[in-house]
Order: structure tokens, then sequence, then C-alpha cells
């Protein structure tokens, strides 16, 4: 499990989904974590400080995993770069047309079959 | 598996889970461009709910969905900011 920096981690997603175009899967998942353990959590609770909390994104492909932790100042940007690579990349998804475009059920299309 | 059928209702109780529980619950998308399909997962390990698709639109609301889960999981389940908002640009020293 590899733990990168905000932008190295954007770059290495943005890689994962060129990869995965023909064949595989991306995976991204979000949790909340305050990437301490329970101890020092707790210690940190009754001292009366806030307990920071990060968002911790995972990504892989199956057979790389990448990570990266984002706080609350980073969370808009990181936001704003993830949107962009999900948008470039989910283009294999159907566009909905409401309207069926109905040419005639049965057309037929010339075949162009030689009749001899 | 809990496939939900209306976006709005899988919005719903995600976010209803998250509220629940903040520090089990993990939000899961799962792309495959050969296939053209895009699942969502949100679980707190009692409960799961998912919800797939394969039409564009729904990517879109899904990048709406990110951004709630962002919001909620950087600053805390109560809304609370973490860090206080800077709000002010710094001066660049305007010189009369």
């Amino acid at each position: 499990m590899v733990l990168l920096q905000l932008d190295p981690f954007l770059n290495e997603l943005t890689s994962m989904f060129e990869q995965s175009t023909e064949k595989g899967t991306v995976w991204v998942t979000l949790k909340r974590s305050s990437l301490k353990s329970k101890v020092q959590r707790n210690k940190m609770a009754t001292a009366g400080e806030p307990v920071e909390y990060r968002c911790l994104i995972r990504a892989t492909n199956g057979k790389k995993t990448i990570s990266t932790s984002v706080g609350a100042k980073d969370h808009q940007r990181f936001q704003a770069s993830y949107t962009t690579i999900l948008k470039a990349h989910m283009t294999a998804l159907k566009k909905r047309e409401r309207k069926d475009k109905k040419k005639a059920a049965g057309a037929d299309k010339k075949e162009g079959s030689k009749k001899p | 598996m809990v496939y939900i059928t209306s976006w709005d209702e899988f919005v719903e109780r995600s976010a209803q889970l998250f509220r629940a529980d903040p520090d089990s619950t993990r939000y899961v998308m799962k792309y495959r461009h050969c296939d053209g399909k895009l699942v969502l997962k949100v679980t707190d390990d009692k409960e799961c709910l998912k919800f797939k698709t394969d039409q564009a639109q729904d990517a879109k609301k899904m990048e709406k969905l990110n951004n709630i889960f962002f919001t909620l999981m950087s600053r805390g389940p109560d809304g609370k900011e973490q860090t206080e908002a800077q709000s002010g640009k710094k001066g660049r020293g305007r010189k009369q």
C-alpha cells in the first residue's frame, strides 16, 4: 500500500484509469480517518484537543494500491481535480436518449444484395 | 446484494449511515471502462447500500455525492470546520 502526497496520487490515479481502459477495474474508496490509533485518539479527546479528521482515499486497479490522506484544507482542491479526472475518464457510460429515434421500426437497410 | 434503484434514496440513506457512524462508514466506487459500468457502495460494515449504473447522467450525480462525502469526511460529521477558514485575501500591499 503506497501512501502518496496529493498530487502524485492524482497522477497515479489518472494513469490507472488510462491503463484499465481495455480491461480491468478501478476501485476508489473514501473513508474518514484521523490516522491515529485509538489510544492516541482517546488521549487527545481527554486532553481537550480537537481530533483532526482526514479523509482517506484509496485507489486500486486490482494489482496496485495507492492512497492519500486529505484534510479539510486540501479537500476542495482535491475534489476539483478528482472530479476532473473522473469526468475525463468515465466516457464509457451510456448517454440516455430521451427520444428514441424511431426511424421506421423496420427500417430496411439496403444491403445492396445483388440479385441474380 | 442491496441494490437501490432510486438515486435520491441512495443518497439519503448513505448520508444517514454516515451520520450515524462516521468512523466506520466508507464509500466505495468501482468503475469498469470495458463494461461501461459504475457501481457505488456505502457501508458501515453492518448495513450495505449499493447503486449500479451505466448511464452518464448518473456519473454527474455521483460527482455531487462525492462532494458531499468529501466535505462530511474531512470536516467532521457535524459540518464544523476543523481549520478556521482564512477569509480575506492576503494584502498584496497596494502602494498608494
